[in-house]
């Protein structure tokens, strides 16, 4: 199945992390700041990379692709997409609520999630790849 | 082939390197620090219980472990080689030393002893090398309406078992009451509301806010903060808007901190003031897009002045950056090749390494971490093994 990595940043953690995982399957990666909703297409997986800003906020970068979703309200029936939130647990009630928007928004226009959603805790132990690299391989698996 | 020098590690000069990097995938970029050791105020002013915000660090440690970027640390410019001389080697050199002075709050009394201005007691709260534990006593008034002001009274207001997973290694003092006091209305402070909101978490201090009228989500924050008392309080905080500071009251030490709002007038009795009122430094004047003369660049705080957190730095280098890329000319200086016999004694990232690998040995239950904390410590640790 044909995959994209897509990815929603403020500081660069989930670029870099994105990066590493479009290298790791070999798929493309883009930034969500510069992908338009109508370019999703029925047929392909999409991992989305999102971390989480101020109060429970979406990245900068996820901003003005929320805005797009909300302005064309796109049908995405046939889009399947999996999500891995990068959040911090410093900040508890909003933990990874910038993976959560992207999966409600994405699921609110039809598109299907693929497994669950997966959570990286920056201030917990384990470093974002060791998690994101064999997510990324079980979906691989799936596609 | 470019060679591109930046001074300063910090999250500035990183980011910077980042952009680079990615625009320049052969570009030669050193980055230079006056300490021993890389990332600037990522490890000595970012708090030490904020270990989730440190984690930008990841992405920089690939500059040197993947991307070909070269770490000279103990390298001073002036002391060890000259501004003038790294701009004959280098096809571009870039400013991002921060700045790293307590603004003062330009009162009579300011300077009386028990007066502490926040980046000292943060660098000495972070063990930055050769900092003296500042000397904190029971009452404490922080001056700011900033995140800075938030990180002081969250770290005092903690409980030991509170820091757990930081890498805070000081014992800070009890302090039994905390006076927050801005010069601004609580509308037009500068808090992040989600900084406020982690005060609410505080199991061992009572939150009083005094004065906070208006709307926003600093208001709103601040409204869920009030009145808030976990059973057995040891500390009791108190928020103040709109005072402006009039003088610091004290003979051999601090007695009381003076304020005025119109004609009113605020007197709170303190041991110790600190102030989180913003920083200063050597700024160079340069154009808008961050070039000071052919050849040299500012970025992040030189640039800008103290104001904006880590995304917005970021957003600066990426700018810089693509405004050095743009100018560069046919290239071809000796960059590294020419420095490196200059400065012998430069700590490597294999130094920096191994400092790395022994603070991470060394932490004590509970916490990730115990810096090293003096500049000769460090030398010797980057140099074993050289």
């Amino acid at each position: 199945m044909p995959t994209q990595v897509l990815y929603g940043t403020e500081t660069g953690n989930a670029e870099m992390l994105a990066e590493d995982i479009a290298g790791h399957i070999g798929a493309d990666v883009a930034n969500l700041a510069d992908f338009d909703p109508a370019a999703f297409e029925a047929g392909t997986l999409y991992l989305i990379v999102t971390s989480t800003y101020g109060d429970g906020d979406l990245p900068a970068s996820a901003k003005p692709f929320a805005e797009k979703m909300a302005a064309q309200q796109p049908d995405l029936s046939g889009v399947r997409f999996a999500v891995f939130g990068m959040g911090d647990s410093e900040y508890p009630e909003t933990f990874n609520f910038g993976g959560k928007r992207i999966e409600e928004m994405m699921t609110a226009a039809g598109a299907v999630m693929v497994g669950e959603r997966v959570t990286h805790d920056a201030s917990g132990p384990d470093m974002a790849d060791d998690l994101a690299l064999p997510w990324a391989d079980a979906l691989m698996a799936l596609a | 082939m470019h060679s591109i020098a930046i001074i300063g590690a910090g999250p500035a000069g990183c980011y910077c390197a980042q952009a680079l990097a990615k625009a320049l995938p052969d570009a030669r970029i050193d980055i230079l620090d006056a300490r021993p050791v890389p990332y600037g105020l990522i490890r000595y002013g970012v708090a030490p219980d904020h270990q989730g915000t440190k984690a930008v660090i990841r992405q920089f440690e690939r500059l040197f472990e993947r991307q070909g970027v070269q770490f000279f640390g103990d390298v001073t410019l002036g002391r060890d080689v000259t501004l003038e001389a790294l701009r004959e080697m280098y096809d571009a050199v870039v400013l991002a030393t921060g700045l790293d002075q307590d603004r003062k709050l330009g009162v009579p009394g300011d300077d009386l002893p028990g007066v502490l201005g926040s980046g000292v007691v943060t660098r000495a709260w972070n063990d930055a090398p050769d900092s003296t534990p500042p000397q904190i006593g029971a009452r404490v008034v922080v001056i700011g309406n900033g995140n800075v002001a938030v990180d002081l009274v969250r770290l005092l207001a903690k409980t030991d078992a509170e820091c757990e997973g930081s890498d805070l290694t000081l014992t800070l003092p009890p302090v039994t009451r905390i006076d927050v006091v801005g010069r601004s209305p609580a509308e037009a402070a500068k808090f992040d509301p989600v900084m406020l909101k982690e005060l609410g978490r505080l199991g061992a201090a009572s939150i009083q806010v005094h004065g906070a009228e208006g709307e926003g989500k600093v208001i709103e924050a601040l409204a869920t903060l009030n009145g808030h008392a976990p059973e057995g309080a040891r500390c009791a905080v108190h928020f103040h808007f709109g005072w402006v500071p009039e003088a610091i009251e004290g003979d051999t030490r601090v007695t009381a901190a003076r304020f005025a709002r119109g004609a009113e007038r605020l007197s709170l009795p303190c041991d110790t003031v600190l102030t989180a009122i913003g920083f200063d430094g050597s700024r160079q004047e340069a154009d808008v897009e961050g070039r000071i003369a052919p050849g040299l660049y500012t970025t992040g705080w030189a640039r800008r002045g103290p104001r904006g957190t880590i995304p917005e730095n970021r957003a600066d280098a990426m700018q810089v950056a693509a405004t050095i890329a743009a100018d560069l000319g046919p290239g071809g200086k000796p960059g590294r090749d020419a420095l490196a016999p200059l400065v012998p004694q430069a700590v490597g990232y294999a130094g920096w390494q191994r400092i790395d690998e022994a603070e991470r040995a060394a932490a004590p239950e509970g916490r990730v971490r115990a810096k090293i904390r003096t500049r000769v410590a460090m030398l010797a640790l980057a140099q074993r093994g050289e």
